[in-house]
């Protein structure tokens, strides 16, 4: 297999402008400018990846989100840094030809490729709620993760079960973890990810040849670190205790906190308030919407969106970020007290 | 006689499956299934919700045309509430639906379709030099296309980012293509009929030309959804409201959603989409439909020659309901009607207006089962959606086990879509629909046409010409269906135009209002309520149902544009347009059925859409037959 500066050449890429990536990416994914000449390094002598990208019960979003990527372009993590073998999404083939395609690369990288997973099996009625190639996703999913080096959990679907396992979950809908037990699983939670948290996982794994750093739930901790709370913009507009009381509203025009008419970014972890989306054009809170939770376990039966979580003391003057953090962890359903745990673990070790 | 099975079908959204009966020695499908192969259950799961939540449940039904179920839900709980949204809300939402036509239909082309006509393999044979020189007389002569959308803001200098028709620019792309396959590591392109006959019709300078915009759009379509991004915080998904919008607008605060420097954002997108439709996807879609539709490939019609269906979309001012008439006194795009027999000629075609009223009476959209994996008290009659009854009946394959299928049974159950029908008859849903039932209504008199409605005449017309065929004859076919939805992405970027200048003057004329909040809190609904919401997804003909008792969700249902296409046929023997489409196209090598292929692939097949309805052993739901028409209208 070729590495990605062979790749790079081979598509006339050059020196200068290969090292010059290399120093982008370096700080897109979060790594301090000393790594620029391991990133390099990596860069210089790993191969290219095969890649499977399978689907089972989704929408889809997390494709469309993942091509949306801007640094890097989709387009360049496709064509040139993994090779995308299998997508039900973008393969030009079809039908059998594509399925012994699949089949052949399993075979020919076994324990070299990656398995991407988007969406979840459903274990109702042996599996055939989602049928691929004539039998039930479920049973194309454990084949294809046997022989992957590492799995990646593209979006809530596969991390945590996402819309069609809310209550009452008709088709017994599971995430993929309940499934595969003897895979390392990156989970990348979001409905859907954000595109370049998503090719930041990839990137990472490709370069390092390893899995990123993993917070207890399997999280990136690079992308999963913060709560949306913490980095958001409107930050300061809680903390001096200026609300959104109804949407649209004065405060909704000046931009002010919208922790009032429901918003979960005080208990949900994601890069939505430092890298937000497209490439730091905006993101839901930016447009006025409250944060909906997406990217957190079972955050559909965490309905209504637009009632507030009551049990945060809302300040009127400035509080301590941990102080509030801390109570809104406490106030949360039992999945997020770990994340409790996680953040005052890193909060020492920032000190 | 032979049957073939294509399984996975990729390039769309979600799981199909279709088998062909073919005549080995002829070419010709004697018969075709079609099978949506999973479904999820979200109606289920809205019930007994917050309405006000609904949106972003139902938005999750699809992730590639995001945005429409959250469009066609927050209509459908406004018309319940008789909620009427601000004007800024109605441009904006607008704005957002316009993007999402011309963003999803050009990566359809692109990305989802363009393989079945082009290929890199023929790409490289090209001579750059040559394709430059090709797509400068491209662009000559179907300049005209450009000159159809009118301008009302003409803030821009000149066209930024197209065309580069130079011959560094081809010989750059073909280089990157010709390394890919001189690697053997054919990544996305792996596995794929390349050596099918259908890629020597078309000149390799075509073929070079197409494929590089193909890698090319890949970087530039991500801008086209800008004003969902900016308007609604992310994309997939943007974020929807009861009432209006969230991005409050102020021209004082810089905080604020919306303002000039956002707007600026949103305008450049907008002149970035008119420009890659008309510079791009339109210029290549034309060079490619003429040589095949000269080369005499025009089938693939099948049910949009006999009957087509659409809903109306663009109000151009607000509207206080959906079931009252007012929606479809205010829409701009009159694509609201059903067309029988376009095929047979204009004069002879005929129209069905359909309104507010249609989507209320029980007798005129129903759904059927008997060819689905659902169980009726009585499979030969259909439901209307506010009756729906979901009982799955999961019965296998014809050959093969249940778990392992070799073929499905036609004659039996074989898919888990449900088979839409209006007035009891099959009809196409889609872009093609729309331009037939639009071209129809204004060619025959039965609406004073809208400047949407004049554009579409105008490029239909235009089309003819060029092709020298008049309308009848190209349109209803795999060519035309793929043509159609180029067309409608000019009209959608066209509309941005026109909708973006109506904000600007609006909030010029000190109008900054986003929500309508007088009936946000519960307590202010009546004890129950219906309504119905309406659109025209990018796939076709999307309508929401619902009914709230008591502040809840009690009944919630959604008939889509793939389960119109894409669904099993009926106790009455109608087939839907997937089979219609296939059974009208000849098959050249009969186990590499491009020509099927490419035709289902024209209806831009989005199966997670249309498997979402149904309800499985999950008894806790209860199953609530509901009296819906005579309530309350």
């Amino acid at each position: 297999m070729e590495t990605f500066w062979e790749a790079f050449k081979r598509h006339g890429v050059s020196r200068r402008d290969f090292l010059k990536f290399a120093t982008t990416i370096t700080g897109i994914m979060g790594l301090s400018p000393s790594m620029i000449p391991q990133v390099v390094r990596a860069l210089e002598t790993k191969p290219r990846v095969p890649v499977l990208w399978i689907h089972g019960l989704e929408c889809t979003c997390c494709s469309e989100s993942f091509i949306r990527s801007a640094t890097p372009l989709a387009s360049d993590v496709v064509l040139s840094m993994i090779s995308l073998e299998y997508d039900d999404t973008l393969s030009a083939a079809a039908g059998e030809a594509l399925e012994k395609h699949r089949e052949e690369v399993i075979k020919k990288y076994w324990g070299n490729y990656i398995l991407a997973v988007e969406g979840n099996p459903p274990l109702g009625q042996d599996g055939m709620y989602c049928v691929v190639g004539g039998k039930a996703f479920l049973e194309n999913l454990k084949e294809s993760a046997k022989g992957a080096k590492a799995v990646i959990a593209w979006g809530s679907c596969a991390s945590w079960g996402c819309v069609q396992a809310a209550k009452p979950n008709p088709t017994t809908a599971v995430p993929i973890h309940k499934v595969i037990t003897d895979k390392p699983i990156i989970k990348v939670p979001g409905c859907p990810p954000i595109a370049e948290v998503m090719t930041g996982v990839i990137m990472y794994m490709v370069l390092f040849d390893a899995i990123p750093p993993l917070d207890s739930q399997g999280r990136p901790k690079q992308f999963y670190g913060n709560r949306i709370h913490d980095t958001c913009y409107r930050r300061a507009f809680f903390n001096a205790g200026q609300f959104v009381e109804r949407f649209d509203d004065d405060g909704a025009k000046k931009g002010w906190c919208l922790y009032k008419v429901g918003c979960r970014g005080p208990t949900t972890y994601n890069s939505c308030g430092n890298i937000r989306w497209y490439n730091g054009l905006s993101y839901p809170i930016q447009a006025g919407h409250g944060c909906i939770g997406c990217a957190e376990e079972d955050f559909w039966d965490k309905s209504p969106f637009y009632q507030r979580l009551t049990t945060i003391p809302l300040p009127s003057v400035e509080a301590s970020p941990d102080k509030v953090g801390a109570v809104a962890v406490a106030a949360a359903a039992a999945g997020a007290v770990a994340h409790g745990v996680i953040s005052k673990i890193r909060n020492k070790g920032g000190k | 006689m032979a049957r073939v099975v294509v399984d996975p079908v990729t390039r769309i959204e979600g799981h199909l499956r279709i088998e062909l009966i073919v005549d080995e020695k002829t070419g010709k499908v004697q018969d075709a299934v079609s099978s949506g192969t999973m479904w999820r259950g979200i109606e289920l799961i809205l019930r007994g919700r917050d309405p006000r939540d609904a949106w972003a449940f139902a938005q999750r039904i699809c992730g590639v045309c995001t945005s429409i179920h959250a469009h066609a839900s927050v209509r459908c709980i406004e018309d319940a509430l008789e909620i009427q949204i601000p004007k800024n809300a109605n441009y904006i939402r607008n704005i957002m639906y316009g993007s999402l036509q011309t963003h999803d239909h050009l990566v359809h082309f692109y990305h989802l379709h363009a393989l079945d006509w082009v290929s890199p393999v023929e790409a490289l044979k090209a001579d750059p030099v040559q394709t430059a020189v090709l797509q400068n007389q491209l662009l000559e002569k179907y300049g005209a296309i450009a000159e159809l959308v009118p301008d009302p803001i003409g803030h821009r200098a000149y066209p930024r980012k197209f065309p580069k028709a130079t011959p560094g620019y081809y010989r750059a792309f073909q280089e990157k293509i010709k390394k890919i396959v001189e690697s053997g590591q054919l990544g996305i392109f792996a596995a794929h009929w390349w050596d099918h006959p259908d890629y020597k019709l078309l000149p390799p300078e075509v073929h070079l030309m197409a494929v590089a915009h193909y890698l090319n759009m890949l970087d530039v379509q991500r801008e086209l959804f800008i004003p969902q991004v900016v308007f609604g915080g992310k994309n997939p998904h943007p974020h929807y409201l009861v009432g209006g919008m969230t991005c409050s607008i102020s021209m004082n605060d810089m905080n604020a959603p919306v303002n000039a420097e956002r707007l600026a954002v949103v305008e450049d997108a907008i002149y970035t989409q008119v420009e890659a439709v008309n510079l791009f996807y339109l210029i290549d879609l034309l060079a490619i439909g003429q040589i095949y539709v000269q080369k005499g490939q025009v089938y693939g019609g099948g049910l949009a020659k006999k009957r087509v269906l659409g809903y109306g979309e663009f109000p151009d001012e607000p509207y206080k309901g959906i079931k009252t008439g007012d929606y479809h006194s205010k829409i701009l795009y009159h694509c609201n009607g059903v067309v029988e027999d376009f095929a047979e000629g204009i004069d002879k075609a005929k129209y069905y207006p359909m309104v507010g009223k249609d989507f209320a009476d029980p007798n005129v959209i129903q759904e059927y089962v008997a060819h689905s994996w659902y169980r009726y008290p009585d499979e030969s009659k259909g439901l209307h959606p506010w009756e729906g009854i979901t009982e799955p009946n999961y019965t296998g394959p014809k050959e093969g086990t249940k778990t392992q299928w070799k073929y499905l049974d036609e004659k039996g159950k074989y898919s888990w879509i449900k088979s839409p029908r209006w007035r009891g008859k099959p009809c196409e849903v889609g872009p093609l629909a729309r331009y037939i039932v639009v071209y129809t209504a204004v060619k025959q008199g039965h609406i004073k046409p809208s400047w949407m409605d004049e554009m579409v005449v105008r490029q239909i017309d235009l089309i003819s010409k060029v092709l020298d065929l008049p309308p009848h004859v190209w349109l209803p076919t795999t060519v035309g269906r793929t043509a159609a939805r180029g067309l409608e992405a000019q009209l959608g970027a066209s509309a941005n135009l026109y909708f973006l200048k109506k904000l600007y003057d609006n909030i010029k004329a000190g109008d900054t209002a986003v929500a309508n909040m007088e009936k946000w809190d519960p307590s202010t609904w009546p004890k129950e309520a219906k309504g119905v919401g309406i659109t025209d997804a990018p796939r076709g003909a999307l309508g929401h149902w619902v009914i709230i008792k008591d502040g809840k969700i009690h009944n919630y249902q959604c008939v889509v544009p793939t389960t119109w296409n894409g669904g099993a046929r009926d106790p009455m023997g109608g087939q839907g347009a997937f089979e219609e489409c296939m059974k009208d196209t000849p098959v050249k090598v009969v186990d590499k059925p491009l020509e099927v292929l490419r035709g289902v692939h024209s209806f831009d097949p989005c199966l997670a859409c249309s498997t979402h309805l149904y309800n499985t052993e999950g008894e806790e739901i209860v199953q609530v037959k509901v009296q819906g028409a005579n309530i309350c209208y």
